[in-house]
């Protein structure tokens, strides 16, 4: 409390007062009964000053020095016993006596408080620098508890709030008796800093690029307003250090994930080959052993065209999760892609007989440089997903279109329609959609690689769905066109 | 139709694959040795004579390419197919470059197999009478520089004739881009794969009936092209990206 406090101040004052008016009485009795000269008592009572200002203690040196000047001139200076002064140079002697007491005082205390000052800064530094060095030994996994003690221990702090403003999220460690979590929150949403040096709290704004980013609250604090700076930067400093820990961890672990997951399908379509190469090799011995009865033929030639797909479905697995690695280089080559698109329409008509996919082209058939294999496998992406996921005998649309700078193919087919909210998100690493989630396999990078092998060619790969229409799902596949001039060719022979 | 005595010496460390390859392959009309590894196969070269060897990549121990390249040393006349696991276009160069004569990539069809082993054996073997060469539609007469298509003349420039004629000399073979480029343009070429596929633009409005869907030459997916015999029943499928 603040009453109590300066009263003891007080009553420290006078007891230092007491003590310097003794001394000065007695050092009056001893010069008197001596018959001391001014120009001698006058020394002993500036030493008595000085003695008393070593304390530190203003108001008594001040008090001793009135006291001493008052001894002076009623014992000393004539007329004796009384105040008055009849000699100019008397007055003028003891006028310079006080002044030089008191001028003496100010000083010897105003150094004393600043080594006090220093005192107490040093030590507020050493249990800055203290923090700063727990806080930073500190595990990234330490409890509320290990980041509370180093602030009790050092600061007293009761309890530490912090607001952040983005999340809108209080994080409390510690206990409250001030309300502390409101009002740091209060004072983030109103901008403004509190300091309270009866209960020892403080709060302050937390600003991240100029801009407020939330509060933190001290509460216990011995001088809250001048020891909260420091504080806040650590805290804040510690926070941030957790911050990025935790951010630099997920990304490590995403990538180790990313990796364990691409080393699994390699591993896996590897692994794959080798026993279906056994399965075709034997199917084929088995009907060139023969003979065999027309049945079985046509199961040996089942065995072969379904080892011989599954053997397809491991090279693109392969592939695509090769290439959601690798940085692509497309190699551009002029080609029909009517072509290139019938052809893989009607093998996607042959693997899936009860789905009913319909290519067609809009305008003349023309070259267009085009990776074809990446391009094959960025639309064979698209007709897995329509064929994944629309209803059997829906008819699923490829239409090839030839723009003047480009050429488009747009995989379209009705199904289940795709939340709004995910719709930004199917072209994400990994990503599945809920929809689909537990009931459709999938790898979950597809569609990533296909929209990678797009912007590969400087191109896009784009969702389109109707809003009168969200059950039909269209997939547009976009790639500029640039056939370089022929005459471009090294000069024949 | 292949004389029995054809022999093929399959080198793999998969024993079930070894196993289903002998069956099937003496059931076509191969006979059949098996090696286990690099080392096997090197020992077996040395000791007698292969027409055929059909070697994996992936093997413990010597790797593929070594052992290719140790048969080829010992054995330059014997055809070399070798089995990918990855159908990666620096495999499939790396194998040729070992000196592989083709390569199929697994999982492969046994009809596949046995047309590219046939293939190279044709190759590989001492052919009389190349003046000229037959294939479908077409005939080429080297020294006169003459292409006919169904008894037509056709005419091509002096690189368009170079290059069909290196192609059909080497019929039924994978022709990387640079290995064309060197043959046609001279050794400082290697990279300037626009060149190549200007002409083979060229040739193909030439030679094929639809340019579009090629059946003489085809694509090798990032490796090159082969040029193929549509009237050979061993001839590989056609590739659906025709360049």
């Amino acid at each position: 409390m603040e009453v109590p406090r300066l009263s003891r101040r007080l009553w420290r004052s006078a007891q230092y007062a007491l003590i310097g008016s003794a001394a000065t009485g007695l050092s009056t009795l001893l010069c008197f009964r001596a018959q001391a000269g001014l120009t001698l008592v006058a020394p002993v009572y500036l030493l008595l000053v000085v003695l008393q200002s070593l304390t530190g203690d203003f108001l008594a040196a001040g008090l001793v020095s009135v006291l001493a000047t008052a001894c002076l001139d009623y014992f000393f200076v004539p007329p004796l016993f009384t105040f008055r002064v009849l000699q100019l140079a008397d007055a003028f002697s003891l006028l310079t006596f006080l002044i030089t007491a008191l001028v003496i005082t100010h000083l010897v205390s105003r150094l004393r408080a600043e080594v006090s000052f220093s005192r107490i800064q040093k030590d507020r530094l050493d249990r800055l620098y203290q923090l700063s060095q727990v806080l930073l030994s500190l595990e990234p996994e330490a409890s509320e508890e290990q980041l509370m003690e180093p602030f009790r221990h050092l600061f007293g702090v009761r309890a530490i709030a912090i607001f952040d403003g983005q999340t809108g999220e209080m994080g409390m460690t510690g206990t409250s008796s001030q309300m502390l979590a409101e009002r740091t929150k209060e004072a983030y949403i109103f901008g403004r800093d509190a300091y309270e040096k009866t209960t020892g709290v403080g709060i302050r704004c937390v600003e991240r690029g100029g801009k407020p980013s939330g509060a933190i609250g001290f509460e216990g604090l011995a001088d809250p307003k001048e020891t909260i700076g420091p504080l806040m930067t650590l805290t804040n400093a510690y926070l941030e250090r957790m911050k990025a820990f935790h951010t630099a961890s997920s990304a490590s672990a995403a990538a180790q994930a990313e990796l364990y997951r691409s080393a699994i399908l390699d591993a896996l379509a590897h692994e794959f080959k080798t026993p279906l190469a056994t399965i075709l090799t034997a199917a084929g011995g088995i009907r060139e052993a023969g003979p065999l009865g027309p049945e079985q033929m046509e199961m040996a030639e089942l065995v072969e065209s379904e080892a011989e797909r599954l053997g397809n479905l491991a090279s693109r697995l392969l592939r695509v999760a090769r290439l959601n690695q690798e940085e692509i280089h497309p190699k551009l080559a002029p080609h029909q892609v009517w072509t290139l698109v019938r052809h893989l329409t009607e093998e996607y008509g042959r693997q899936s007989p009860d789905r009913r996919i319909i290519a067609s082209q809009d305008g003349e058939s023309r070259e267009d440089r085009v990776d074809a294999e990446l391009f094959r496998l960025a639309l064979s992406q698209l007709l897995d997903n329509a064929c994944k996921y629309s209803p059997e005998g829906a008819p699923i649309h490829v239409v090839l279109k030839h723009e003047p700078d480009s050429f488009v193919v747009e995989v379209s087919n009705t199904g289940k329609s795709i939340p709004a909210p995910e719709q930004r998100l199917i072209f994400d690493r990994f990503y599945r959609g809920t929809v689909t989630k537990g009931h459709t396999t999938g790898s979950g990078i597809g569609l990533y690689v296909a929209r990678k092998i797009a912007a590969s060619h400087g191109g896009t790969l784009n969702l389109v769905v109707a809003e009168d229409h969200p059950d039909r799902i269209a997939f547009r596949l976009k790639i500029p066109s640039s056939i370089p001039n022929p005459n471009h060719a090294p000069a024949t022979n | 139709m292949l004389q029995p005595r054809t022999s093929v010496l399959i080198i793999d460390d998969e024993a079930p694959l070894r196993k289903a390859l002998r069956t099937s392959l003496v059931a076509s009309g191969f006979s059949v040795e098996e090696a286990r590894t690099g080392e096997e196969a090197v020992d077996a070269v040395r000791q007698r004579r292969f027409e055929l060897v059909l070697l994996d990549i992936n093997m413990p121990g010597m790797s593929g390419f070594e052992a290719c390249q140790q048969i080829r040393a010992a054995s330059p006349q014997t055809g070399i197919v070798m089995v990918t696991v990855k159908d990666f276009e620096e495999d499939k160069i790396r194998a040729l470059e070992a000196g592989a004569d083709d390569y199929v990539s697994k999982p492969f069809r046994l009809g596949e197999l046995t047309a590219r082993l046939r293939a190279v054996l044709r190759r590989t073997q001492p052919q009389e009478g190349t003046e000229r060469v037959r294939a479908g539609d077409l005939e080429i007469h080297f020294t006169n520089r003459i292409l006919w298509r169904n008894g037509e003349q056709i005419h091509l420039s002096p690189k368009e004739f170079d290059l069909l004629a290196y192609m059909m000399k080497h019929i039924g073979a994978p022709l990387p881009h640079a290995k064309l480029l060197h043959a046609i343009w001279g050794p400082e070429y290697g990279g300037e794969l626009e060149y190549l596929r200007t002409y083979i633009r060229g040739l193909r409005k030439k030679i094929e009936k639809d340019p579009a869907e090629p059946q003489y030459i085809l694509t090798e997916p990032w490796l090159g092209y082969r040029f193929t015999n549509p009237a050979d029943p061993d001839t590989p499928a056609a590739s659906p990206a025709g360049e």
